[in-house]
């Protein structure tokens, strides 16, 4: 059963994998397709040694655990009240998915608009209602971009959690609930003891793919802000597309796409460890 | 059974037109990428012309996106590379020294000192279009050069002249800005090097080896971030503010002046009429001035199978009327003088601005750091410049390391 | 419940987080129907001034839209349909049957999905040019199925484990196959989860720019690349992409406006509920 699943990974996604392992070994430049040297561990080290390196480590840190936290915790949320009943849900349901639908380019391109500083339309609202006591180019300043993408990020993305966690919801069975109503259970006690525990294995999986699709997504941020001002919203993905590609350096860029996926590894590893040890 | 037929009936026509070359017989086709700004424009209509004066070519014109550019170049690089690359397509200089050093380009030489195109084109055209090892790769297709939008009601209201130097720029930069109004609309997000250049290197700096830490350029480096910093004539998104931001702060009034081009032109005056003009960009004390070169140009790739027909194709393209009609597709200039002569599609003062701007035109180094610079390098150390995380000089010391080490 | 409690307790919420789910959708829809003069007015106004469809029949009309939208329903359906095909089975024998590396092996499939998919492009294309599978809708639906299907074995085994397996069991014993016990009495129990995953699967097809990019040329174009061309060096179609923006929100939104019915599926609803 497992094997169609098993091979189209492989030939699609492990070939490549291995490919890319391969070339982050040699001094690849993209535009000098003849000459590819073996060179060893020497892109790792020259990539660890950089201090871009850190830099945009640590601005993946923050830019995954806000926008996974901040995506899950609205999710959670909508599908907890998307799971009571009411006259209009089948279509708040559908609704709440538009953000979702959306290509990032364009979620990217509305964003930017809305934040800009001249013409953007959440700075208006501020100013008018009194909450900004002027325009602020929240993309411009250092202080400020990166929570500008994470709120498109948060905005694109709780969707997935709404849907993925509401379906969970459908898997607990009625007679739970009726039965802790009988023992006089609370709402806040049946959250806790029936809700959370029978979501627990669904909301680990969403939160762990989640994560993973956080962390290596860069569309977003290349449309909104290109990961300025400065470097102030590059992520490690990021620095690696732009080191491969328009630094031509394929071999770095290789390398580095290999490090931010043992960095990964090492999160799922402990996950897939803690999930056997319960 | 079937193949001997076939090869009987092959024989048959070989035998009975001994004459004919094969070659004539059969259509070649050539695969051309190009991008419009407009997706409502197409060039079907050029191809359909093609076709009909060259029987023996098929042109498959295929629209990539931009992207930025990015998305264009790494589509090319990704082809090119997996030896599925287009006969010929529309490239920038920014790429022609990465695509010369991956013997990716056929040279044009032979071909174009035979065209007898060549003289539409002018001088100063060809000499930008010169590749740093003296041959042509590019062959010219479009073209725009950047120069000063300004706003002549706002400047009246102020009773100031156009600014054609440095120190009126900012005398005028500093009376046009307040309230919720900026003298400059500068651009430090992506492709902001553009309107970069024309101060760095408007007092005789050259952009070539040493010429990033001149003390020209590092004083007019310094003069243009402080554009932003000390004298705050700019928005202050202006760190990141890129095209579509320039463009519609200047259309929205928020600025009174900014550097662009002829792309825009018809946008900007059907919003403000004649109160909006454009004029070559400042100019130091001693006459200097440098004027970015924007390209658009085509080239034949060398593992093209078809390198003539590609070259017909091009260079078709690049004559008179043929340059005309596509560059009304495009929106910028034709390349030709006959064509720009009755050249109607824009306003006559902001052509002349762009034509009068040629003889100052540059572009930057050919070299294969080229394009990392416009978009990642120029970017990140402007943008740290003008947020005061790094002194302008070392700016312009990270530029001249990344281009001469 | 009472009225009162579930207007402030649930339906209330439920508009300010729908207000911001389409607050900005709206805003791009109401951009659509204006002229673009008044986008670049100071301060905008909120509410249009002067409507106008130009943007929207322009873009049917003179853009190649309405057949990119086209091409990207055939390859979100035929990404939904081979991912579900090959996520089923492989999520079922991962929650039923234990064998050795079974954990190694799911975790196999999330290590591959780890690594950045923009430093794949290349090599992906070298491959799909040799099986000459370049410009054809099997290079995305392959493309994009595989990519997305670590996440959905992944989710799908965690909706598969929470129906007891006392049920299929039951089922075996009273005479059906793996494979009938499996479709006849796991599938409809699962079909929560097959909803949201089947959401997922279309979404992220749907959306998906680089593969679209890099694989497809003159005969399939998807809309988030016809997106892109609105996208110029010089100019920016703001109309026309606020117009294709706003419609394609649209396909999903309909879509899961009927799947979600689905999800009032598995143990509750049916059994207990019902």
């Amino acid at each position: 059963m497992l094997a169609p699943a098993l091979a189209a990974a492989a030939i699609l996604v492990l070939l490549p994998v291995l490919d890319t392992l391969w070339l982050s070994l040699h001094d690849v430049i993209l535009y000098r397709p003849r000459s590819r040297p073996f060179i060893g561990l020497a892109n790792y080290t020259r990539a660890l040694t950089d201090p871009v390196f850190w830099e945009s480590l640590g601005n993946s840190l923050v830019w995954v655990i806000c926008a996974v936290s901040l995506q899950f915790t609205l999710g959670f949320a909508t599908a907890l009240l998307l799971n009571r009943s009411f006259a209009w849900r089948g279509i708040a349901r559908a609704l709440v998915v538009v953000p979702w639908a959306l290509p990032s380019v364009i979620i990217g391109l509305i964003w930017t608009w809305m934040l800009d500083f001249n013409l953007g339309v959440l700075n208006n609202i501020g100013v008018m209602l009194g909450i900004l006591p002027h325009s602020v180019p929240w993309l411009a300043q250092s202080s400020t971009a990166m929570g500008g993408v994470i709120l498109a990020v948060v905005w694109q993305g709780f969707p997935f959690f709404a849907v993925t966690l509401l379906a969970g919801l459908q898997a607990i069975p009625g007679e739970l609930y009726e039965a802790a109503s009988i023992d006089g259970a609370g709402a806040w006690g049946k959250f806790r003891h029936i809700t959370l525990p029978g979501l627990a294995g669904v909301i680990a999986t969403a939160l762990l793919l989640r994560m993973i699709w956080v962390a290596n997504s860069l569309d977003l941020i290349l449309v909104m802000t290109g990961g300025g001002p400065g470097t102030a919203t590059q992520t490690l993905p990021l620095h690696a597309f732009l080191t491969a590609w328009s630094g031509g350096n394929y071999g770095q860029g290789s390398a580095l796409a290999v490090l931010l996926t043992l960095l990964l590894l090492g999160v799922v590893v402990t996950y897939v460890w803690r999930s056997r040890a319960e | 059974m079937k193949r001997r037929t076939l090869l009987t009936g092959a024989t048959a026509t070989l035998a009975a037109a001994p004459l004919a070359r094969p070659h004539a017989q059969k259509p070649v086709t050539i695969r051309w990428w190009y991008h419009f700004d407009d997706p409502k424009a197409t060039p079907d209509e050029l191809v359909a012309a093609f076709e009909k004066e060259n029987p023996g070519i098929k042109v498959e014109a295929e629209n990539i996106p931009w992207g930025g550019g990015g998305d264009y170049d790494n589509r090319l690089y990704t082809s090119i590379i997996a030896n599925n690359g287009p006969d010929t397509a529309m490239v920038k200089f920014n790429n022609l020294a990465r695509l010369i050093e991956m013997d990716a380009l056929t040279p044009l030489d032979k071909w174009i000192d035979a065209w007898p195109g060549k003289s539409d084109i002018t001088t100063d055209l060809w000499r930008l279009h010169t590749a740093p090892d003296g041959k042509r790769y590019y062959m010219p297709l479009q073209y725009v050069v950047l120069y000063l939008y300004v706003r002549l009601d706002l400047l009246a209201k102020q009773n100031l002249k156009v600014p054609t130097n440095f120190d009126e720029f900012l005398v005028a930069a500093k009376a046009l800005t307040g309230g919720e109004q900026w003298g400059f609309g500068m651009r430090g997000g992506s492709g902001g090097h553009d309107s970069w250049m024309p101060f760095a290197f408007g007092t005789g700096a050259k952009p070539m080896k040493g010429g990033f830490v001149s003390p020209a350029a590092l004083a007019q480096n310094r003069f243009f971030i402080d554009l932003h910093r000390e004298h705050k004539v700019t928005p202050p998104s202006a760190p990141t503010d890129a095209f579509l931001q320039i463009v519609n702060n200047l259309k929205a009034g928020r600025v009174a002046m900014t550097v662009h081009h002829i792309s825009t032109a018809n946008t900007m005056v059907e919003t403000f009429g004649d109160s909006i003009t454009a004029v070559p960009v400042p100019r130091g004390p001693n006459g200097t001035g440098f004027a970015t070169f924007g390209d658009g140009s085509t080239c034949v790739f060398s593992a093209s199978k078809n390198p003539e027909a590609a070259w017909k194709w091009i260079s078709w393209l690049s004559t008179g009327p043929n340059n005309v009609l596509y560059n009304k597709a495009a929106g910028q200039l034709t390349v030709t003088t006959s064509g720009a002569a009755n050249w109607a599609l824009h306003p006559k003062r902001f052509v002349d601005a762009t034509v009068q701007s040629l003889p100052i035109a540059g572009v930057l180094p050919n070299l294969p750091q080229t394009a990392d610079f416009t978009r990642v390098v120029w970017p990140q150390n402007t943008q740290k410049a003008l947020l005061g995380q790094i002194q302008p000089d070392e700016m312009m010391q990270a530029f001249e390391k990344l281009f001469y080490g | 419940m009472r009225p009162i409690k579930r207007l402030l307790g649930t339906e209330l919420p439920v508009v300010l987080i729908l207000g911001f789910a389409l607050l900005p959708w709206i805003w791009m829809m109401l951009s659509s129907i204006r002229p673009d003069a008044e986008l670049t007015h100071s301060p905008i106004a909120l509410w249009p001034q002067q409507l106008t469809l130009i943007h929207h029949i322009e873009l049917l009309k003179r853009t190649s839209f309405a057949q990119n939208l086209r091409d990207s329903l055939i390859v979100a359906c035929g990404a939904v349909t081979l991912g579900l095909t090959l996520a089923l089975p492989a999520a079922y024998a991962f929650s039923r049957f234990r064998f050795r590396g079974r954990n190694w092996l799911r975790t196999q499939f999330l290590v591959i999905n780890m690594f950045p998919v923009v430093m794949l492009i290349l090599p992906l294309f070298v491959l799909m040019r040799d099986f000459g599978l370049l410009d054809t809708y099997f290079a995305l639906i392959a493309g994009h199925a595989t990519f997305t299907l670590p996440f959905a074995i992944w989710l799908l085994t965690s909706y598969v484990d929470g129906i007891p397996q006392e049920l299929d069991q039951a089922a075996m014993i009273d005479g059906a196959t793996r494979m009938q016990a499996m479709l006849l009495v796991v599938l409809p129990l699962a079909m929560p989860g097959v909803v949201a995953v089947g959401i997922y699967l279309f979404i992220t097809s749907w959306n998906e720019y680089l593969f679209a990019l890099m694989m497809t040329g003159r005969n399939v174009r998807t809309v988030t690349v016809a997106l892109q061309l609105f996208i110029g060096e010089n100019q920016i179609q703001w109309g026309l992409l606020m117009a294709g923006g706003t419609l394609v929100a649209l396909p999903a939104t309909i879509l899961f406006l009927f799947a979600q019915r689905r999800l009032v599926g598995g143990l509750t609803g049916g059994a207990v509920k019902g």
